[in-house]
């Protein structure tokens, strides 16, 4: 029960929207819009992103380069439009195999308990505390660059988040009625556990994943601004907003600035996804 | 005949959804509360009675809307005080004893320093007083060593006996001239039942409190109040005396409300 | 020994199998990741004679069992080895960064919470209302941006265009010497050292990199305040303060903060692992010549054993601020003695 301070009044109110509505909507507007852009980007962007010297270096944003120009004259926008792909994708796939391997591994330890349980967390406890960026940065560093390295560093950084929730999901259900109705069904374990108990934590999952995606992208553009990861001259956000470091002092802000926009429109999006998704999912919402 | 304490007149409202419906709850109720009286008001679950008696402290949930309808406190239409206004009726005219007692106090404030803060809210004075005070109270509800218990936290306290603690709180260290209690018995053991309810009658006895008692127990009513009100989906079915209430019910609910009790026995 | 002692001491007896856990795997990551570090060391021309004798010396002859109890000794010595980059031990390179990242990190963290428990406060108590999107729209910038880019847009707007603020030099101005190190902050040695200009100086140099820390800690400390008090604000508890006729401050400093702290207190502390742990992206932007950067450095040029010093320094310390919240939790709330 909640508490109004004061007398209550009728206040005669129009029909509107929950505003979790709307926020789940822009979320998925917004991812919708990051993966056109970046499938739009395979086949067409405004001027080649790679080649320098399209314009004069430095172009401020006009008519002709909307978002202007780096230092070598590429254009912005053609170079932001094919960074989706690398933030976007990354990400993406990073958190589906987090979500995979350790939705797996935390159901089990959650289920069975006992040894198993023990044993995986305290091996995640003890791997969370190794701060993730440095051991991304790490990794990468001695594995050597590219998309399939961040991808698989991301992932194995995002599992120990995943099996944690799938476990506490997994134990707080294990004894309930219709899992023990399930087993008395003849199930085997296993099955009960994926089957019938899982389904049920979908929406606490499915809005961490959102702010798990959020978060991987971040670190990929961390990566890329250090230089880590994917190569030198690859239009990653991250790595934009380095390279354009040196023109922020001398007043080419939107080098620098553009990217960083480009990355809090996914990353916010994806926040505002998230926060939807457990707002709709909150059993304490029903029958309020 | 005793005067009206509190009246509620034609009260009416609804819960207004997040998309915007609004969905009536309440439908003209109205009963009186007389002074000095003990007066039960029963019904089943969703018949609107908590929430009417939410509405008094003006502490109802804040989905709630009222379409129409007065709350009157010795004339005063409790409904158009504002805040400042209803404060000074919480607790010091008006308190409440809600249901599960543990969960209505603060889990990281020892039971006693609950009560004494209420004390010097209610009366002033200094903590050392106030802390007297709150034990003297727990000893009056008979909880055994009242000393210790005051230093405990609610966890550490049975049900029955954190009901003793809020009942303690609501009537000795606030000193109302009504209190109402919303369903203080339910949840908990037969005999701790009977047992609270048997503080509550004695404390209202020798304090000379007008008591609502909310309830859907018809025995205790039948033991322990002297008017009844009944209620059925958001409205007053019958109200009367307790004597004629189970003994000659008129209204078709109220019949079947105590034949499903199985009450049914001649006066 | 009373029950609460008995909690204590085991969580404070659970740091040790954590620890070594931690220094085992940095051992073997190190390892791993690092390939042979003795092409490092050696010239490009040197002798395979040479390089067995520098392998040697780097203690790599020997079997990994006993080299990891050479580490092991050398960790309890706090003999971390000698960064091939600075010629120094690592654990003295360590230890002279380690203010510059201490005195950013607490202002920071400070600013952060300053402002992130009122703004989260306020937006429970306004619920749905202009002041709760408010918060909620800015702290969801905060989080969603990276603190890197919030640094280069202060520095743009402050220092490029405005001129308000100096530029991204380090802890002071270019040029300028550093005072006598007593404590290592320079906001203290400053004025111990009867130089009120140069504290004024090293201000002025902290606080674009504090705001800029000081928003992105703000943003998460104010959505956990936010959802931890309005939950407290639901609460039986808090409707039965009301009922007995406390006033809304009193149940919104007095009986709601206090609960709600909890949650916000776990955050906190990540926040602060995360930030002593050296912000490593920060520092780099802002020329900041702590920790962060020195692992930053030690990546880049495969710096080894500094590599290897400054992984088992953070992840400590994140095993060091999880224990205090710990501890900071069995004295708040009353539920976890039993």
């Amino acid at each position: 029960m909640t508490v109004v301070l004061g007398s209550s009044k009728v206040v005669p109110r129009r029909r509107r929207r929950p505003r979790s509505y709307w926020a789940l909507r822009i979320g998925i507007a917004v991812l919708v819009f990051y993966a056109a852009v970046a499938l739009i980007s395979f086949v067409w962007t405004p001027y080649d992103p790679l080649t320098p010297g399209i314009g004069d270096g430095y172009d401020a944003p006009s008519w002709a380069f909307p978002l202007g120009t780096d230092r070598l004259g590429s254009d912005m926008l053609s170079r932001l439009m094919v960074g989706a792909r690398y933030d976007l994708g990354i990400a993406f796939v990073a958190v589906l195999i987090a979500l995979t391997v350790g939705t797996t591994i935390g159901t089990l330890a959650g289920y069975f308990g006992g040894k198993l349980d023990t044993a995986v967390m305290r091996a995640v406890e003890i791997f969370q505390a190794f701060p993730g960026l440095l051991f991304a940065m790490l990794v990468v560093q001695a594995v050597g660059a590219g998309i399939v390295n961040v991808i698989l560093v991301l992932s194995f950084v995002g599992i120990p988040d995943y099996l944690r929730l799938a476990r506490a999901e997994i134990h707080a259900k294990r004894d309930w009625q219709y899992a023990e109705a399930a087993r008395l069904a003849g199930n085997l374990p296993w099955r009960v556990a994926f089957r019938y108990l899982l389904p049920n934590s979908v929406g606490p999952l499915l809005a961490f994943t959102s702010i798990n995606a959020a978060f991987a992208a971040l670190v990929t553009a961390s990566l890329g601004f250090l230089g880590l990861g994917l190569g030198p001259n690859v239009p990653e956000w991250g790595n934009m907003i380095a390279r354009g470091q040196d023109g922020v002092m001398t007043g080419q802000w939107w080098v620098s600035f553009f990217p960083g926009l480009a990355i809090l429109g996914l990353t916010g999006g994806l926040y505002l996804l998230g926060d939807a998704l457990s707002d709709i999912t909150d059993p304490r919402r029903r029958g309020r | 005949m005793s005067d009206v304490l509190l009246e509620i007149e034609d009260y009416s409202g609804g819960f207004r959804s997040e998309t915007g419906d609004f969905l009536p709850v309440l439908h003209g109720v109205s009963y009186r509360l007389k002074t000095g009286v003990m007066t039960a008001v029963v019904g089943e679950s969703g018949s609107g009675k908590s929430l009417v008696a939410l509405s008094i402290l003006g502490i109802q949930p804040p989905a709630f809307e009222r379409s129409g309808g007065r709350i009157l406190f010795r004339g005063t239409d409790l409904l158009s005080l504002d805040e400042r206004g209803m404060r000074r009726i919480r607790g010091a005219e008006i308190s409440m004893v809600f249901q599960d007692a543990r969960a209505a106090l603060n889990p990281v404030f020892t039971v006693g320093r609950q009560l004494a803060d209420v004390w010097q809210l209610q009366h002033g004075g200094g903590r050392s007083a106030a802390m007297k005070q709150a034990i003297e109270a727990l000893r009056r509800v008979s909880i055994p060593e009242p000393e210790r218990r005051a230093r405990q936290y609610p966890h550490e306290f049975s049900g029955g006996m954190a009901q003793r603690a809020m009942i303690a709180m609501a009537s000795l260290i606030c000193q109302p001239s009504l209190l109402i209690l919303d369903e203080p018995t339910t949840g908990l053991d037969v005999t701790i039942q009977s047992d609270i309810m048997e503080l509550i009658v004695e404390l209202s006895r020798t304090r000379g409190l007008t008591t609502c008692l909310i309830t859907h127990d018809l025995g205790v009513v039948a033991e322990t109040c002297d008017e009844v009100v009944v209620m059925n989906a958001g409205r007053v079915v019958e109200i009367g005396s307790v004597e004629a209430i189970f003994t000659t019910p008129r209204d078709l609910y109220t019949q079947r409300l105590l034949s499903a009790s199985q009450l049914v026995e001649a006066a | 020994m009373p029950p609460l002692g008995k909690m204590i001491l085991r969580r404070l007896l659970w740091v040790f199998p954590v620890a070594f856990g931690v220094v085992t795997m940095t051992f073997f990551m190190a390892r791993v990741l690092n390939g042979d570090p003795t092409e490092l060391y050696a010239p490009p021309e040197a002798s395979d004679a040479l390089r067995a004798e520098i392998r040697a010396k780097l203690g790599l002859a020997d079997p990994l069992p006993l080299q990891f109890v050479h580490y092991l000794w050398n960790l309890l010595r706090l003999d971390l080895g000698t960064s091939f980059t600075t010629g120094q031990s690592v654990a003295s390179d360590l230890w002279d960064r380690l203010p510059a990242t201490l005195e950013l990190g607490l202002i920071g963290l400070a600013l952060g919470i300053a402002a992130g428990i009122p703004l989260g406060v306020l937006a429970a108590v306004h619920r749905e209302r202009w002041p709760d999107f408010l918060v909620r729209g800015t702290t969801l910038s905060g989080m969603a941006l990276p603190q890197f880019w919030v640094g280069l847009v202060l520095i743009s707007i402050f220092f490029v265009d405005l001129h308000l603020l100096p530029g991204p030099v380090g802890r002071l101005p270019i040029g300028i010497a550093l005072p006598p190190r007593i404590t290592g902050f320079l906001l203290v040695d400053t004025l111990l050292a009867g130089r009120p200009d140069l504290w004024w100086l090293a201000v002025k140099q902290l606080t674009l990199p504090a705001l800029t820390l000081g928003f992105s800690s703000a943003a998460p400390i104010a959505r956990v305040t936010r959802s931890a008090m309005a939950e407290a604000l639901q609460s039986d508890y808090v409707r039965t303060a009301i009922a007995m006729g406390h006033g809304r401050r009193a149940v919104w400093f007095r009986y709601s903060l206090r609960n709600a702290l909890l949650p916000v207190i776990t955050l906190i502390g990540g926040v602060a692992g995360h930030i002593f742990a050296g912000a490593v992206l920060l520092e780099s932007i802002f020329a900041w010549p702590g920790l962060g950067q020195y692992a930053l450095q030690a990546i880049e040029r495969s710096d080894f054993a500094a590599l290897q010093g400054f992984v088992i320094y953070a992840s400590l310390l994140y095993v060091l601020a999880f224990l205090l919240v710990d501890l900071l939790y069995m004295f708040i709330d009353p539920r976890i003695r039993a």
